[in-house]
């Protein structure tokens, strides 16, 4: 264990809610894809099945209040969030009306705005800009809070990240510009798409703080964004966090995945992060066993309630569009 | 009363709003320091600091993501766009973000921002600084689109739309900034989707946007003196478009006209036409529904060709002579 | 166990085909192993075994297509066995349908439609898949047929009445038509391109006196205008009869008839009525004469396609029986009249003659005639020579019925009741003795009705 664990007390109760949100990502994932599969769901879904370290170690290291903005791949993020809910957020994806969004948003649009999760994002970086009128938002009404913006590598191409952290850098805004780069942009490997190395590396640009961390170890993520939250919160503005991850499955479920070998998706499955901190945690394979089939009944709990259900009424299809 | 021009109707509308309510701020290119592209938000920098009213690179995306953000999340941001043209660069926050939150989240948001921006032609600013785009936001559920034609509107529809919970995208005309008239030195509103009858007429309905409306309250008093009437009617925002004025009005006259500078081409004039057409109005008409727009072509330079590309008030006396006598 | 199904790979994917099975029965997979590639609409994907075991139970060969979410396969742990009812898949040649894809949805079947209705449909020239089905199981009936023509745009060969749907008029103009119940048809426009607008309704209506309407017969006027419309019913009827006037060669023929035999056999009838049952005219009889001279004389039921060559004698003896209204003439059908007693015959006429007035015609009263008789016996009028109704080949004009002074067979004069008949014929395709002979037919049968159960 680093030190950062051990002041920052980690270890103990902690330690197992870390675990335990993993493996609800994990079996919420799973459980997602099942039901694509049977057709039981409308539209499409992104999974992020082998990133659910960077999810919770993120949201373990801030606090309620805090703002988050995440992606079209949001799922993991969602539920780590305070207040994640399984039960909504599979009412959400079944468009149900109990779900968060009443049914209208669906997988990539799902938000718990009670919680200051400000939404999973259906366009590539569309959180980003907005991320930085929060942080504005912040900075006018004075308060700590930070916030945690979500977004992968080929995002880091838009042109709305680059100007928005320059924005928010010469302005100090507090927001924390997470980069989960998977390696791949869809289809497009990052090598091939990004005109630097490190997405970290940008962060020079707009002379903010860059640090690239191993995304699959939920400590070494936990540490970076607790790192960025005491730097924005003191007003030192923003932070570039560059956390190297992989998604074990395509980038849809439409994706044949031409463009990566399966020794390669095999090589990263042997960095899961679930195993990888379970190990770190000492536990026994069974013992993991035995926990992920708690997760798994857990989200079968959540598919009961979704399944069962109401489905918006047809009579409430204007509602939301003006206040 | 006293006289203002638009330009310090709009500013007197951001002073008070800003004293009376400490999450408004404003934001834009050059809108501090310089006081703004048209003057707009000159001296308030030094009035409210340079936090409240703060100038932003040039990164329009960027721009209306902080709209964005910092309404979602409890301020009452005014941006500014320093032309409507550049408005296209912010397309994606204001149209798949700012404008969808609310119904995406299930009805759980609310984003009040309000987007001024100075659009039209006529200063021989030409293709890419003489946009009016209205049209497009008007297409997009869950905007506001609010067109003022005179200073007492624009002072009125100012406070009333940063006062709504809604996205508003709010167009002023560059050549209506000089223009005069009395407003009130109170804070008052102007309701958004409020149609307004500015000049009763029996014989035709003349339905105009924004520096149209001056326009045909000029060609209004020539074809006066030839005992031809025209109903003169602002609907000041387009939408939600408050159009049951507008049916009355035709019940009456039977005949109408709708004129704005915007290239015809799916321009509003469209969408106001289909709406009488399938309103009760229908039955009372006596001639086709007539539109008089901009040439759809790209804002010339030239300042004849410029000038043929918008109506003017000769075009609307025209139309509106054919259209009351009968020549149709 | 865990069932391996044919994922539902694509938001609109109904079904896949395996293009290949990459495992075999009995071989063990591991979990993500993929153990067959199939199509979907874009590439070839993968299935993967959903769990650790053994694979089993293959229920589909290669190439067979496979609606999404159906079982293809099983993971067994050791000592499972498969499901009861999963069978062995035998070979291809076993017999067995080795595709389940869905039938279309659509068929190509003309849609059922009883006999009546498919000859209507045939006739009208009407497509049987447009027109919704009524009877049992969706079947097309003969009132499908109609309420499917009388929904069809008014059709300019029909002589029914057109109004307000034909004038160039604006939306107020037609409102205020309306509301005064005037036909804008009578209204003069002054419009552009003789539009009529809302000045010129609310002047015409001031010009009406409260008793007459603006305009109706030709025959009494109080307040003439200057001008009436050439349009609409008029102008069809004027068209049409121009046209027969100039390109049909018209031969006539006058026979004159005694009546009496006739009126005595109207008497006879018409005392004997049951209640309620129509009154038997004497156009009742003509036209049974007409019908039952028709069979013997089939040219005179015919019709001529010039173009191709053909006289065609048709099957049918339908005759239409002239009637005037206010604003025209409409020429309703009686179909079959051989078939029919006089009696029949007369409460037709009386039917279709009060319904054409108060335009409440369909479009079967109106269509398939093959000969017409017109009557101006009523006006007063001796003889007349009607103007074939195109695309029949004769029509006949019958004039009033007048005491005449004849002689009997010892050349004696005596007064019998005669009314000439005037026979119209296409001499294209009917010579004079041709006509001559039916028309003779005619008179026979109608000085001595009992011919007529020959």
């Amino acid at each position: 264990m680093s030190e950062a664990v051990q002041t920052l007390g980690v270890l103990g109760t902690r330690a197992s809610e870390l675990l335990m949100k993993m493996l609800m990502i994990r079996a919420f994932e799973e459980t997602a894809e099942e039901l694509y599969m049977l057709g039981k769901t409308h539209g499409t879904m992104h999974l992020s099945i082998g990133q659910e370290a960077t999810a919770v170690g993120a949201s373990a290291a801030l606090k309620e209040g805090d703002y988050l903005l995440n992606t079209h791949r949001g799922h993991g993020h969602c539920l780590a969030w305070f207040g994640g809910d399984a039960d909504a957020m599979m009412a959400e994806f079944l468009g149900k009306e109990t779900g968060y969004c009443r049914g209208r948003g669906g997988s990539m649009h799902i938000a718990n705005v009670d919680t200051n999760n400000l939404g999973a994002n259906g366009i590539v970086g569309g959180g980003i800009p907005i991320s930085t009128g929060v942080g504005l938002s912040i900075q006018l009404r004075n308060t700590d809070q930070v916030c945690l913006t979500v977004f992968g590598d080929g995002a880091s191409n838009e042109g709305a990240f680059h100007e928005s952290l320059n924005m928010a850098s010469i302005w100090k805004l507090p927001v924390i510009y997470f980069c989960e780069n998977n390696q791949y942009a869809m289809s497009m490997p990052i090598q091939k798409g990004a005109a630097i190395d490190r997405i970290s590396k940008r962060a020079d640009s707009y002379s903010m703080p860059g640090v690239t961390v191993d995304g699959n170890d939920v400590l070494a993520v936990y540490e970076a964004v607790c790192k960025a939250a005491i730097h924005a919160r003191a007003g030192n503005g923003p932070t570039l966090i560059e956390a190297l991850t992989y998604r074990h499955k395509g980038h849809s479920r439409s994706d044949k995945q031409a463009y990566r070998t399966r020794d390669e998706v095999l090589e990263w499955q042997r960095q899961d992060p679930i195993r990888r901190w379970a190990d770190q945690m000492g536990l026994s394979a069974a013992e993991l066993d035995a926990l992920k089939t708690q997760a798994q009944q857990q989200i079968a709990k959540s598919v009961a309630f979704a399944e069962a259900s109401p489905e918006p009424n047809l009579d409430s299809i204007m509602d939301g569009v003006y206040a | 009363m006293r006289e203002l021009t638009y330009v310090e109707a709009l500013k007197e509308a951001l002073r008070q709003k800003m004293h009376a309510d400490p999450r408004v701020f404003l934001f834009g290119e050059d809108i501090g320091v310089y006081g703004g592209a048209f003057g707009v938000t000159a001296g308030l920098q030094q009035e409210f600091g340079p936090a409240r009213v703060r100038d932003t690179p040039i990164s329009e995306a960027a721009i209306a993501g902080l709209a964005v953000g910092a309404a979602v999340t409890g301020m009452r941001p005014v941006g500014e766009i320093q032309f409507m043209d550049f408005v296209t660069l912010s397309m994606e926050q204001l149209v798949l973000q700012g404008a969808k939150m609310r119904y995406m989240f299930g009805g759980k948001a609310t984003v009040p921002l309000v987007l001024r921006m100075p659009a039209g032609g006529g200063t021989g600013a030409a293709a890419q600084h003489s946009e009016s785009l209205e049209n497009w936001f008007v297409h997009v559920p869950g905007l506001k689109v609010v067109m003022p034609s005179n200073p007492y509107d624009a002072k009125g529809l100012l406070i009333a739309a940063i006062e709504d919970m809604n996205p508003v995208i709010f167009i002023e005309h560059k050549l209506l900034y000089k223009m005069k008239g009395d407003v009130p030195e109170d804070m008052y509103t102007v309701p958004l989707s409020n149609t307004r009858i500015v000049r009763e007429g029996k014989h035709l309905t003349v339905v105009a946007t924004s520096l149209m409306v001056s326009r045909a309250l000029e060609a209004a008093n020539t074809l006066a003196q030839d005992g031809i009437e025209i109903e003169v009617i602002d609907p000041r925002t387009l939408s939600p478009l408050d159009d049951a004025p507008i049916f009355e009005s035709v019940k009456k006259t039977g005949k109408a006209l709708i004129v704005h500078e915007a290239c015809q081409n799916g321009g509003f004039g469209g969408e106001v036409v289909a709406r009488i057409a399938g309103s009760a109005a229908f039955d009372y008409l006596e001639a086709p529904i007539k539109r008089l727009a901009g040439l759809d072509i790209p804002m010339p330079y030239n300042r004849e060709l410029e000038r043929a590309a918008i109506p003017q008030v000769e075009d609307i006396v025209r139309e509106a002579r054919k259209l009351a006598g009968g020549k149709y | 166990m865990k069932s391996i199904i044919m994922p539902k790979l694509g938001f609109t994917m109904t079904e896949s085909t395996i293009v290949q099975w990459l495992k075999q029965e009995g071989d063990a997979v591991t979990q993500g192993e993929p153990i067959a590639e199939i199509t979907t609409d874009k590439v070839n994907m993968e299935v993967e075994a959903p769990e650790d075991g053994i694979l089993a139970g293959f229920k589909f060969h290669e190439g067979d297509t496979v609606p999404v979410t159906e079982v293809i396969a099983y993971v067994l742990k050791p000592g499972e066995s498969l499901p009861k009812e999963t069978g062995r898949l035998g070979s291809r040649d076993d017999g067995r349908p080795t595709t389940r894809s869905q039938a279309p949805a659509t068929s190509s079947q003309p849609p059922a439609a009883t006999p009546i209705a498919a000859r209507m449909a045939t006739e009208l020239g009407i497509d049987l898949t447009s027109v919704k089905g009524s009877g049992p199981a969706g079947r097309i009936t003969r009132e499908d047929i109609t309420a499917f023509v009388e929904a069809l745009p008014s059709n300019p060969s029909v002589s029914a009445p057109v109004g307000n749907g034909r004038v160039r008029a604006t939306p107020n103009a037609r409102r205020l038509a309306r509301k005064a119940d005037v036909d804008l048809v009578n209204v003069t426009g002054t419009g552009p391109n003789g539009r009529v607008q809302g000045d010129d309704v609310r002047a015409a209506v001031e010009t009406v006196t409260s008793a007459i309407p603006i305009v109706n017969s030709q025959l009494a006027m109080v307040n003439p205008p200057r001008s009436l419309p050439y349009t609409g019913m008029r102008k069809t009827i004027g068209t049409r009869l121009q046209h027969s006037y100039q390109q049909v060669p018209h031969i006539t023929l006058d026979m004159d008839v005694d009546t009496s035999g006739a009126e005595a056999l109207r008497a006879r009838a018409n005392a004997s009525l049951k209640a309620g049952a129509t009154k038997i005219g004497l156009t009742a009889i003509i036209t049974k004469a007409c019908a039952w001279a028709l069979q013997r004389h089939p040219l005179l039921n015919s019709q001529l396609d010039e173009a191709a060559g053909v006289i065609t004698l048709l099957d049918e003896i339908n005759i239409g029986i002239a009637v005037a209204l206010e604003n025209g003439l409409i020429v309703p059908v009686i179909h079959q009249a051989n078939t029919k007693g006089i009696g029949q015959i007369a409460a037709d006429i009386s039917d279709l003659s009060a319904r054409a007035k108060a335009n409440k015609l369909k479009a079967h009263d109106i269509q398939g005639g093959t000969f017409s008789i017109s009557n101006l016996g009523m006006f007063g009028v001796d003889r007349f020579t009607a103007i074939i109704n195109p695309p029949e080949t004769a029509i006949l004009a019958v004039g009033a019925s007048k005491p005449t002074f004849v002689a009997d067979a010892n050349g004696q004069p005596v007064l019998r009741p005669m009314l000439t008949l005037r026979l119209s014929a296409d001499h294209r395709v009917i010579d004079g003795a041709v006509a001559a002979q039916f028309l003779a037919d005619v008179r026979a049968a109608i000085e001595s009705p009992a011919l007529m159960t020959l």
